[in-house]
This record gives structure tokens, C-alpha cells and sequence, in this order.
């Protein structure tokens, strides 16, 4: 089973029926968000330049400080939130992060004040939305199938198989969150300023991806 | 350590001014010495370097070092068998680095780079179901153990040609001039870098040299099996003719046209994965 998900664990906390494990795979999705929320954290946002087109005109965009800080905050929230969900051991927990990377993702864009950026956020908004229906509808079959949510009781394979439709559903609410093909309004959400806390918004969904690949390959 | 990451640097840049070179031919131009892109890297390592007005200065500097770092996870990755799912990751993670790159700088061409880098995030898909079909035959994603079963079974290529022929896709996704190369095309400059000069791009340059060694490496393990090193190299001069080939005669797809084949790819790949999960290895 090693061989298959992200290696051996190398460190497991409880916390009560809590589960915090850290395999070489998940240290290095967890590593990759940290050092990403430690850059939202130190970075200032770039001055994004807008060219009239037919003419010389060019302009930069303004960030103010009220909006950077709003910005920042949802950025470094996105980022906790991703780091959770590269370390936690338990499904629900994991659907709870994913969910609110979701919601984070919306927020880093909220306040930019550019229309093609809110109608990108609202129509990603509603993908990720309904996305969550399949994503906790997993984890509730997973939780009646096996009788449990802890991802080491499926890694040691004392539980029952959990079935296809299961894993495929907990799939679907990932990918809804920000995958292919599900992505396109978030491409157009990437027009927004502010660099540092955009790009959280594509690594979260890809961690997530990449998380989610290793927990439907155990049990 | 140090010495092998320098050479494979060095060698997935030869290949790069090879894939040039042989693009030019096919094409009737001289085309530049196959040498030309480490002298590339040379040359803007010592040009002048500064951070622009507009950028994110640590954005800008950091995702750079982000880049090399990533490829240089990935090259140990490679060396000591390790995971393809952590290949996988840092494939992904590396659409994170062209995001970074394009829009740290506050450039419109840097930008729609890295939109465009978000859009082209469908070719990413074939590769993971390309990875399922290996663990199917497999029952393994470390690389050491794949290379063991195909030294027994015989290689991957044969076996699981479609998903060896979505791998190829999504290296040829990654080589410049390419059909899909839409993220560096000419109306945008050069894309996603093209603010970032001097030791900046030197930094950029090392990245596309690992990057091009490590996928290709990959792919010759994944798909051949263990090779010497003097084979290693040749079947990599013989993947880079072919992907030259492929490029020379195909022209850059707009971004939408680049998308829609990359899903029907996946498409295919993911009725061939059922394929073989419900038929071949229930």
C-alpha cells in the first residue's frame, strides 16, 4: 500500500479521534503551501498595468490598502486552509478544508472592483458551491461503508472496501473545486491584481487535487 | 549530488538547442548551434540585472527559486525511484510557477501568460490517468519498482501504448514551439516570462533544462524500463527528434483549439483507463 499512496507515515499526532500524519508525500504537498503562505505574507502586491489597445495609453491599477489587507487576510486564511487538508487524516476534516479553500477563493477576489473579475468569482462561486454536494456525500458513504473516517484504519485495510462510486464522488468535489474542465471561471479570476493572492487560488485547488489522489487510493 | 544536477542541467538544455535546431531544419532556416541555449543561460547570467517598478519584488525573485527548487526535487525524484506521484505534484506545482513568473511582474503580457497558463491546466489531466493505468498494471507508483516490472514483463510502450501516447502529449505540451505552447506564443512577447532578464531568466533557463531531463527521463523509465546511462541519453536525443518533428509541422493552436484536444485526448484516456481497470486488470 506504500508503494501506492505517498510512503510509510513517518509522524502520526492524535488529537482524541483526530488524526495529524505526515507521509514524504504530504510533507511535501504541506511544505509547498507554507512556503506559499509565508510569500502572501511577506509580499507586497505588484502594480498590474492595463494598455488602452489602438493607442499608447497604459495605466497601472491601484491596490489600496484596505482591500490589500482584506486580500491578504483570505489569502493566508486559503493557505491554512490547504495546509490542513495536506496533513489531516481524517475525511470529513478533509472535505471541511476543501470546502473552505472553496470559500477562501471567492474571498481573495471579492473586493477587487473589475466586473469580468466578480462575475468570474460569483460563477466560480456556484461550481464550488454545488461541488460540496458530492464532496460531503462521499465522505458520508465512505463513514456508512466502512464505519469510519480515519484514513489510517483504511491505509491498514481492517475496514470494509470502500466502493468506486465513493471515491469518484469525493473526485467530482474536488475537481468542482477548481480543477479541469471545471476551471474556466477561475482562469478569468486571475485578471484580478494583486499576484501573490491570486496564485492561491490555483495552488489550493491543485493540493487539494493532488491530496485527494493519494486518500482514494487507500482502502 | 551537485555534479549530476549541473550535468543533467546542462544536457536538458543541449537537447532544447537540439529540439531548435532540428525545428529550423524541417523549417529551411540555419537555425542557431545546438549550444545556443546553455550559452542562453550563460550570457543572461551575467547581464544586468534588476527587479521592475511594478513587480512584486519578492514574488518576482521567489518564484524563481521556486522553480529550480521544485526541478530539483523532482531530478532526486528520478534518481533514487522515488514516487510518481510526487512527479506528478511537482508537474503540477511547476503551472503554479508560470503563474507566479506572469503575473508577479505587473505586466499585460506577463498576465495573459499566466492566464493562459491557468487555461492550459487540461493537459495535465491525460497524465494522471496515464498514472492510473500504470498502477493498474504495476500495482506500484515508485519508479524503482516500475522499471522492476517492466524489466520481467517487458516494457510499458508496448503493453500501454495509449497511456504512453498521452505522456508523450503532455510533454510535448511542455517543449516550446510547440502546438500547445500557448503560454509563451508571440502575440504575448514571450508569455509568462517575459519580464523576468538577467539572472532572473538565467535562473528560468536552469529550470527549463532540469525540467526537459527530468519528464523525459521519466517517460524513458516509465515507459522503456532501466537503461544504461549512454542509452538513457540516446532514447532522450530520439524523444526530443520526434518531439521536434511533431512540433515543426504542427502550428500553434489558439488557446481554445489547444483545450478542446487536450479534453478529447483525456476523454479517450479516461474510456481506455475504464478499459483496463474493468478488462485487463479487474
Amino acid at each position: 500500500m506504500a508503494d501506492l499512496i505517498g510512503g510509510i507515515p513517518l509522524f502520526v499526532l492524535e488529537f482524541g479521534d483526530e488524526l495529524v500524519y505526515f507521509t514524504p508525500y504530504t510533507i511535501t504537498l504541506f511544505l509547498l503551501a507554507l512556503t506559499f503562505t509565508l510569500l502572501v505574507l511577506i509580499s507586497r502586491p505588484e502594480r498590474q498595468i492595463d494598455i488602452a489597445f489602438g493607442g499608447d495609453a497604459y495605466r497601472a491599477k491601484e491596490i489600496t490598502v484596505a482591500e490589500m489587507r482584506f486580500r491578504r487576510f483570505m489569502a493566508i486564511a486559503c493557505g491554512l486552509a490547504t495546509m490542513g487538508a495536506m496533513v489531516t487524516g481524517d475525511i470529513f476534516n478533509f472535505t471541511l478544508f476543501t470546502a473552505m479553500v472553496g470559500i477562501t477563493n471567492v474571498g481573495i477576489v471579492a473586493a477587487v472592483k473589475s466586473r469580468h473579475v466578480q462575475d468570474a468569482a460569483y460563477q466560480y462561486g456556484l461550481v464550488a458551491l454545488a461541488a460540496t454536494v458530492p464532496l460531503f456525500a462521499g465522505a458520508a458513504v465512505y463513514a456508512a461503508v466502512t464505519g469510519s473516517l480515519s484514513m489510517i484504519e483504511l491505509m491498514k485495510g481492517t475496514v470494509p472496501a470502500v466502493p468506486l462510486i465513493a471515491k469518484g464522488m469525493l473526485v467530482l468535489g474536488v475537481i468542482g473545486e477548481g480543477m479541469a474542465p471545471f476551471y474556466a471561471a477561475k482562469a478569468e479570476m486571475f485578471r484580478a491584481p494583486g499576484a501573490p493572492y491570486v496564485i492561491m487560488c490555483s495552488l489550493s485547488s491543485l493540493l487539494i487535487f493532488l491530496r485527494v489522489v493519494e486518500i482514494v487510493m487507500l482502502g | 549530488m551537485i555534479a549530476e544536477l549541473v550535468l543533467a542541467t546542462l544536457f536538458g538544455l543541449l537537447l532544447l538547442g537540439i529540439h531548435r535546431k532540428i525545428i529550423a531544419r524541417i523549417q529551411r532556416r540555419p537555425g542557431p548551434p545546438v549550444w545556443q541555449e546553455i550559452l542562453h543561460m550563460l550570457k543572461f547570467s551575467f547581464k544586468t540585472t534588476w527587479i521592475p517598478k511594478t513587480a512584486s519584488p519578492v514574488l518576482f525573485v521567489g518564484v524563481v527559486l521556486i522553480a529550480i527548487g521544485i526541478w530539483t526535487a523532482a531530478f532526486y525524484v528520478l534518481v533514487s525511484g522515488g514516487s510518481l506521484l510526487v512527479i506528478l505534484g511537482i508537474y503540477l506545482l511547476h503551472k503554479i510557477v508560470e503563474h507566479g513568473f506572469g503575473l508577479s511582474s505587473g505586466s499585460p503580457y506577463g498576465k495573459y501568460g499566466g492566464v493562459r497558463s491557468v487555461i492550459s491546466a487540461a493537459s495535465e489531466i491525460p497524465l494522471f490517468v496515464s498514472i492510473a493505468v500504470i498502477a493498474a498494471y504495476t500495482h506500484s507508483l515508485e519508479i524503482a519498482r516500475i522499471m522492476e516490472y517492466q524489466e520481467a514483463a517487458g516494457p510499458l510502450l508496448i503493453t500501454a501504448f495509449p497511456a504512453a501516447g498521452a505522456m508523450f502529449l503532455v510533454i510535448l505540451s511542455k517543449m516550446p514551439f510547440g502546438p500547445f505552447s500557448i503560454v509563451e506564443s508571440k502575440e504575448l512577447v514571450s508569455g509568462y516570462k517575459t519580464e523576468h532578464f538577467g539572472i532572473w531568466r538565467a535562473g528560468l533557463e536552469i529550470c527549463n533544462g532540469l525540467k526537459t531531463f527530468v519528464l523525459l527521463g521519466v517517460f524513458l523509465g516509465v515507459f522503456i524500463g532501466p537503461l544504461s546511462l549512454p542509452l538513457l541519453l540516446l532514447g532522450m536525443i530520439v524523444l526530443v527528434v520526434i518531439l521536434a518533428f511533431a512540433c515543426a509541422v504542427t502550428p500553434m493552436m489558439s488557446p481554445f483549439d489547444s483545450v478542446t484536444i487536450q479534453m478529447l485526448v483525456t476523454g479517450g484516456m479516461l474510456v481506455y483507463a475504464a478499459f483496463v481497470l474493468a478488462v485487463v486488470h479487474p
